[in-house]
Formats: C-alpha cells, sequence, structure tokens
C-alpha cells in the first residue's frame, strides 16, 4: 500500500514539474534563492506572484488591524460610522468591482490597475506614518503598524513592477495614478475631524488593500494554476 | 369597612385580569430590526431581519427593504424578498458590488425601523464545507490509538478555483460523550490529520471556514462520525492505557530521597556530610565552654569570664611575643640581637596601650583564645580552656586575674589575699612601654616582692592594671626578660631604684625593671664596669646571671628589701609547654623548690625548668 502511494506521488509530482514547464515556458523552475543584489539570478513568474500574493495579504492584514484598533479607540463614542461616507481617493480608478468583471478584465491591464493603486497609496501612507505620531496618546501598535504597511507597500510595489516587466509584451503604461490631497484633512486642528479624517483614510486602506490582495490572486491562479488553485 | 374591602378586592381582581390580558400578548413591543446581512461567497448579499409584533397588534404593515449604493441618491427597494427565505432580501451578483459601500434600511410606508450600511467585502461568512470523510493512516503497536486523516471540501458556493475567494478552515472533534469539543487551529488545505484517537471510543468531527483575513466564522457543517470499530480495527476489549502513575512515582521519589539524606547522614564521610549538611554555626564565644558555664562552679565561672574579658589574649596575641617564643635555644649566635628587643620596646607604648586603653572593651579579644595560638603561649589559652585541671586552674585564676590587664575591681578581690603591701612598691604599669605576655606568677606569699598586689592597691591610680611581671624580652638564649613595666619609666626609680630594688638572688629572672632601675641609675656613672648590664641596658635583656651579678652588685644594700621595691611579679604561674624551647611554667604543678623558683618576675629559664623537670 505504501509503496503504491510513494509510486504515485512520484508520477504526480513529474507530471506537475512538466506542466509546470510547459506553462511558464522556461527551463528548469527550481526555485532559485537569488541573493540581494544579483543580476543575473532571475526569480520565476510563480515565485514572483507567491511573494506577491504573500505580501498583500500581509498588507491586508495589517490594514484589517490597525482600522480596528483605530475604530476601538477613537471612533466609537463618536459616532464615525453612521458618518462614513466612504470617499476614497482611489475611487476614480475603475476596478473590477465583482468577480465577473474580475474574470473578464485582461491580467496585463488588472496589474496595471494593481500597480497603479499601489502608486496612489504610496503618498498617503508616508503620511499616514508621520500624522498618526501626532494623535495625542496614540498606542504603540497603531504607530508600529503604519510605519510596518508604508514599508511594505514600497516592497510590493518593486514586486509588483517586477511583475510587470516580466508579463507585459509591450509598452507598459504608468499612467494609472490618482493623486492624494488629504494631507490637510490629517492635520485639522479640531481633534475630531482630525479623527475623522483617520477613520476614512484607514477604511479606504483596508479595502484597497483587500482589493489589491483578491486581485493578485485571481491573477495567480489565472496565470500560474490556470484557474484550478 | 365592609365596601372598602369590598372595593380592594374588586380592584386587585380587576388587575391581576389586565395583567393576564396584556401578558397573554407580547409583552414588549418590538420594532422590526434588521438582524444580519451576510454574503457567503462575495458575489451575492443577502440581508435578514425580524418583523416585530407589530403585525400583531394593529393593521399589518408591509416591511420593506430598501438600499442604496454610496454612490447614488434614491433609495431601491429589495430586488429578491424570497430566495432567502421569509424576512429576507436577496441580493444576486448583478446587484453586488463588492467593494461598495451599501446602505440598506428596514422601512414600512410611515416610517423607518432600522438602517445599516456596510459593504460587501466586510459581510462575508462562508458556507459549511461539504463531503467530509475520514481515511485511517495507522494504528499503534498495541492497537489501542490510531491516526486518520480527515478530508473535505470547500463550500460549492465559494469559488476557490480561480481566487476569488480564499477560504480557511478550522476543525473540530470530539468523542462522543464528551462534552467538549477540541479545536485544531485553522489552515488553508481542505485535509488534516487526527492523530492518537482510541480505537475503542467513536469521535465526531465538523468543520467550519472563514475568509481568510475576517475574524468572524461561517456555520459549522454536518458532524462526521469516527468509528473505528466499523473498519474491523475497533478494539473494544483492549486494555485502558494505564495513566502514568505519578502516585508510584512520587512516593518511590520521596523514599528514594529520604534514604539518600539518611544515607548522607549517618556517614561516616566527613566531607561529603559538610558538603550536603554544612554544619549551622551555633552561637559561640570563643574561649568559653558553655558546658562549664552551666555547670562549673563559681569560681570557674568568673575565671572563664575573666580569661574571655582580659587582654592578656589580645597581649599574647601579638605577633611580636609569639615570634619571641619560637626562639632557640641553642643557637648562641642570636644571643646578642638586638632587634626583637628594640621591637619590643618600641612598641611597648603601642601594645600596652592597647591593653589598658581597651580595657573597658567589650570586644572580643577573647579571639585570641584560639586553638591555633602556639602552644608555647602561656596560660592565657590554657587557662581559657577549660578542661585544665581544677586545681591548679583555681589557683592560675586567681592569679591570672592579677595579671592581665582588669579592671580595678577584679584585682581588688585578689589582693587581700596577697603579701603585706609595701607602699613604695611599685607596680607595673602597662601603660609603660612594655608589653608582652604577662604571666601569673606564683603566688609566693612568703616573699615579699608579692607586695606587688599593694603596689597594685596603691597605685591604682597610676595604672589601671596589674603587678604582674611583664616579659619584655626574651633572649635569643632562650631566657626571659620582665619587666615591671611603667614604673621603670616614670623614673621613680632614678633615686629610689636601686635602693629599693628587690631582687632576689637566687631567683633566675629578673624584672627588667628593677634591675634598669638601678642600671639607670649607677649606670651612668657606671657604665664601664657594667658591660654586660650596658647591653642589657640597651636592649633590656638580662641574663639571669647578669642579672643576679648585677643585682648583687647594685643591691647589697638594697638587697635587705627587696620585696619592697620589687615592682613586678606577684608570681609567675607557667604551663609546661610541650615544646622544649617554650617557657610554661605551672608553679603548682611543678614540685618548685622555694629557693629556685622564688621568681619575681617569675619566669625560669629553660635550664632551670630542665632541672626541674623530670
Amino acid at each position: 500500500m505504501s509503496t503504491k502511494g510513494a509510486s504515485l506521488k512520484g508520477l504526480l509530482l513529474v507530471a506537475l514539474l512538466v506542466s509546470h514547464m510547459l506553462l511558464t515556458k522556461e527551463g528548469v523552475t527550481s526555485l532559485p534563492i537569488c541573493p540581494k543584489g544579483s543580476v543575473s539570478c532571475q526569480l520565476s513568474l510563480e515565485e514572483l506572484f507567491d511573494r506577491a500574493v504573500k505580501l498583500s495579504h500581509y498588507i491586508h492584514f495589517l490594514s484589517s488591524e490597525i482600522f480596528n484598533e483605530f475604530d476601538e479607540r477613537y471612533a466609537q463614542g463618536r459616532g464615525f460610522i453612521a458618518k462614513a461616507v466612504n470617499s476614497c481617493h482611489t475611487a476614480s480608478l475603475t476596478t473590477p468591482e465583482d468577480k465577473e468583471q474580475a474574470q473578464q478584465i485582461h491580467h496585463e491591464d488588472l496589474l496595471n490597475l494593481i500597480l497603479g493603486v499601489l502608486r496612489s497609496w504610496n503618498d498617503p501612507l508616508i503620511h499616514l506614518a508621520s500624522e498618526v505620531q501626532r494623535i495625542k496618546e496614540a498606542p504603540e501598535t497603531i504607530l508600529w503598524k503604519a510605519v510596518e504597511i508604508e514599508e511594505q507597500n514600497k516592497r510590493l510595489l518593486e514586486g509588483m513592477e517586477k511583475i510587470v516587466g516580466r508579463v507585459h509584451s509591450g509598452v507598459v503604461e504608468n499612467d494609472i495614478y490618482t493623486p492624494w490631497d488629504g494631507l490637510p484633512s490629517l492635520q485639522l486642528a479640531d481633534e475630531d475631524s482630525r479623527l475623522f479624517a483617520f477613520y476614512n483614510l484607514l477604511h479606504c486602506l483596508r479595502r484597497d488593500s483587500h482589493k489589491i490582495d483578491n486581485y493578485l490572486k485571481v491573477l495567480k491562479c489565472r496565470l500560474i494554476h490556470d484557474n484550478n488553485c | 369597612v365592609r365596601s372598602m374591602d369590598l372595593r380592594h378586592l374588586l380592584f386587585t381582581l380587576a388587575l391581576i385580569c389586565a395583567n393576564d390580558s396584556l401578558s397573554a400578548s407580547d409583552d414588549i413591543l418590538q420594532r422590526p430590526q434588521i438582524s444580519k446581512c451576510r454574503s457567503p461567497e462575495m458575489e451575492t448579499f443577502s440581508c435578514f431581519w425580524t418583523a416585530g409584533n407589530f403585525y400583531n397588534l394593529t393593521v399589518p404593515r408591509i416591511l420593506q427593504l430598501l438600499y442604496k449604493k454610496s454612490n447614488e441618491e434614491d433609495w431601491k427597494e429589495c430586488p429578491d424578498y424570497i430566495t432567502s427565505g421569509r424576512n429576507s432580501c436577496y441580493f444576486n451578483a448583478s446587484y453586488t458590488s463588492v467593494w461598495t459601500p451599501y446602505c440598506v434600511q428596514l422601512a414600512s410606508k410611515k416610517e423607518v425601523y432600522d438602517k445599516k450600511c456596510f459593504s460587501v467585502d466586510e459581510i462575508v461568512l462562508p458556507d459549511p464545507p461539504v463531503h467530509l470523510n475520514w481515511t485511517l493512516l495507522n494504528t499503534s503497536q498495541t492497537g489501542i490509538h490510531g491516526d486518520i486523516q480527515v478530508r473535505w471540501d470547500p463550500p460549492p458556493t465559494a469559488d476557490v478555483r480561480k481566487g476569488w475567494i480564499t477560504l480557511e478552515y478550522e476543525l473540530q472533534y470530539k468523542e462522543v460523550n464528551e462534552t467538549k469539543w477540541n479545536e485544531l487551529k485553522p489552515r488553508l488545505s481542505t485535509m488534516a490529520p487526527l492523530y492518537s484517537l482510541k480505537t475503542a471510543r467513536d469521535y465526531e468531527i465538523r468543520i467550519r471556514s472563514r475568509q481568510r483575513t475576517s475574524e468572524k466564522f461561517g456555520e459549522f457543517s454536518e458532524i462526521l462520525y469516527v468509528s473505528f470499530s466499523q473498519i474491523g480495527i475497533g478494539c473494544d476489549h483492549c486494555t485502558e492505557e494505564v495513566e502514568f502513575p505519578w502516585f508510584l512515582v512520587v512516593v518511590f521519589g520521596v523514599c528514594g530521597l529520604a534514604v539518600t539524606v539518611i544515607s548522607i547522614m549517618l556517614s561516616k564521610q566527613p566531607r561529603l556530610k559538610m558538603l550536603i549538611f554544612p554544619p549551622v554555626p551555633v552561637p559561640k564565644i570563643k574561649g568559653i565552654d558553655p558546658d562549664l558555664l552551666k555547670k562549673g562552679k563559681l569560681d570557674e565561672v568568673n575565671s572563664i569570664l575573666a580569661c574571655h574579658d582580659s587582654y592578656k589574649a589580645q597581649l599574647y596575641c601579638d605577633d611580636l611575643w609569639v615570634e619571641f617564643i619560637e626562639l632557640d635555644i641553642e643557637d648562641p649566635e642570636e644571643k646578642n640581637r638586638a632587634s626583637d628587643t628594640d621591637r619590643l620596646l618600641s612598641e611597648d607604648d603601642l601594645k600596652s596601650h592597647s591593653c589598658l586603653g581597651t580595657k573597658d572593651d567589650d570586644s572580643g579579644r577573647a579571639s585570641c583564645c584560639e586553638p591555633d595560638i602556639p602552644e608555647t603561649d602561656f596560660s592565657a589559652s590554657d587557662t581559657c580552656d577549660a578542661t585544665s585541671d581544677s586545681d591548679q586552674f583555681k589557683k592560675a585564676t586567681e592569679k591570672e586575674e592579677d595579671l592581665l590587664c582588669l579592671e580595678r575591681q577584679d584585682n581588688d578581690e585578689s589582693l587581700p589575699d596577697l603579701a603585706s603591701t609595701d607602699p613604695q612598691h611599685q607596680h607595673r604599669n602597662t601603660e609603660s612601654e612594655n608589653s608582652g605576655v604577662w604571666a601569673p606568677f606564683e603566688d609566693s606569699v612568703e616573699s615579699p616582692h608579692l607586695s606587688v598586689h599593694t603596689q597594685i592597691s596603691n597605685q591604682n591610680s597610676l595604672t589601671s592594671t596589674d603587678f604582674y611581671a611583664q616579659v619584655s624580652d626574651i633572649t635569643p638564649a632562650g631566657r626571659v626578660v620582665l619587666s615591671p613595666g611603667q614604673k621603670s619609666k616614670l623614673g621613680r626609680a632614678q633615686r629610689e631604684g636601686c635602693t629599693e630594688q628587690n631582687f632576689t638572688m637566687d631567683n633566675t629572672y629578673f624584672c627588667e625593671a628593677d634591675v634598669k632601675k638601678c642600671i639607670a641609675v649607677t649606670s651612668q656613672e657606671e657604665n664601664e664596669p657594667r658591660v654586660q648590664e650596658q647591653g642589657y641596658n640597651e636592649d633590656g635583656y638580662f641574663t639571669t646571671e647578669s642579672l643576679t651579678t648585677t643585682v648583687a652588685n647594685l643591691g647589697a644594700p638594697t638587697a635587705a628589701a627587696p620585696s619592697s621595691e620589687m615592682p613586678v611579679a606577684d608570681y609567675t604561674s607557667i604551663h609546661i609547654v610541650q615544646s622544649p624551647q617554650g617557657l610554661v611554667l605551672n608553679a603548682t604543678a611543678l614540685p618548685v623548690p622555694d629557693k629556685e623558683f622564688n621568681v619575681s618576675c617569675g619566669y625560669v629559664s629553660t635550664d632551670q625548668l630542665n632541672k626541674i623537670m623530670p
């Protein structure tokens, strides 16, 4: 029984390898460990997607946590939920809103969109990390998470640019971007207004990070696993 | 009164009836409210509400659910009231935008009862997994335990394959009879092993799922029953595995430990014993035997305390003294060594100061009464030791008090015992430069030199202590030089000295003070002839022969009254020492011929000692 299982497993492995090879159109796809700064070393697309998905998941996880903590700490007595208008600055970017749309959009466009959203969040995250420290008695966990999100977002951006470079066959469109003008609202004198601005920003961050996480998973399943995750 | 009672009765009855009627219908008026909105797969969502009890009381109202996306202005009505059941609204995929904020409100025509705002990605609660099954991995050798692998499929509604939703699963299991579920950590894969299940028991397994970054789980799946007997490996008659015998372990451990401890305690190995059971220091004063304190006679006790409080020990502990003790008699080269004497003389002040100055001190000088002090040490250590012969001890104690740098009061007791006093007797002042070992002297009452006691009594004001001969020096030849102490240096000897000198001619030693007085007076004029004395004059060394001659020379007129001027030593009590070079006289123990041991200063040369000793 065990030997049969072993041989079966071996067969499966071989089949996977072959299919993977055919899929990626590259040679032997071992997963090399690329030391930092090495130019010649190339990660496989699968590895790149794996890392990207891990990062996006981590960013979304941190965003959820920081939003929940902020909500608990500052928003409860103020009725922010009722006031939430939820007008995020990335709303102008037309991103797929359901599975259908996500299935239909071309993967290159989706990648570009992802990049656009990530770039649009670069600036707000920097300011979030710095402004959140000015909140009176901000808990250490919130401060730490804000800084961490900003860092990881940069890394994800770099990774996505690599992926885009690999995947794109044609010219890379780099114009998807939304500027952020919410800095004054984070610096309002009135504490209530300022905290509401933070609440909004964190709510938007949570949503957008979830979007990106989802899109990347969809892309990964589509491109790497052929819709068979 | 009757009417009043009747009214009361009627009133209460009415109240009761009213209460009953009211409680028949629902007590609390419940508003219709939205209980929850849920999306199982992030593609559709439904909202559920409770109608409340408004319907029953009044004209049935029609509840509507209105919704609005954040970017719209108008409230729209629910597209599907049926699919999700009663009091629900179902939004299919075309109405669902995942990351768009929605607001729904429950309203009738007239009023709004409840309102909720959310976005679909926040309300994801997946359906339970399906197709649970298990397979046996292996069993233990005894057949009592087994491992199984549980597999399941994700909920069919969730599109996991395309990666639209990522699910996490939590498995719970328990024995059929138990009430509490065991939980496994949430995992992404759709299989989980369960280890060490008892094959004799049946198990229940259930699984639930949630979206990976959410907190809330969906509903539980159907329960999967695991029964090993079904696949024929059940071990119904297997004996229960014995639980780890904690009780036995503890008992045996304690016994073993006790045995080890007892064996260590009883073992002859002192080292081991010391290592494991270090001796607890008992409060103890060195030099005092607590048994003696308890049972000893008063005199002995006094002696102990006296010894303990004495400065004698300190003096004995003086390093110089120790040095002097250990001299080689045979070595003639050391005879003329002056260094010792110099040292002794020069430091006399210090020593005597230390002796007298601290006479009231309670410090533990008795620490000097240590067994490690060389045995040539004089009676100090021996008398401190309670094991000495009681007789000699008794006598020694009397004398020791005198020897020591004691308080007046201590000495006074022994004074009346002593011989007639000569007021002119000088007695040593321990404040003098000389310090050294003070040996108790034999109380030869017959000799007038014992009037040192009287000296003391007379001159208490001058000195705080003693009338004992103080050994100021020891010659390399092994002879002891005694010094009367302060007296000599006070200069009183200058005129009176020689004439008043009290020398016992047949004595072996002369106290330095005595001789010095004479010499000091006469030496200035007659230094030359007295080559010997000169040497001694400077160094303080005296030999008995020289002293004798000197005294003979000097003290012809003074021989008549040696006792009056004998400043030193009432008696000597020297204990026998083991070393042949040591000087320990025990007058009481030895058969002392009077003449020979009529020591004024109280020391016997080793030659004489040897003569006496058998």
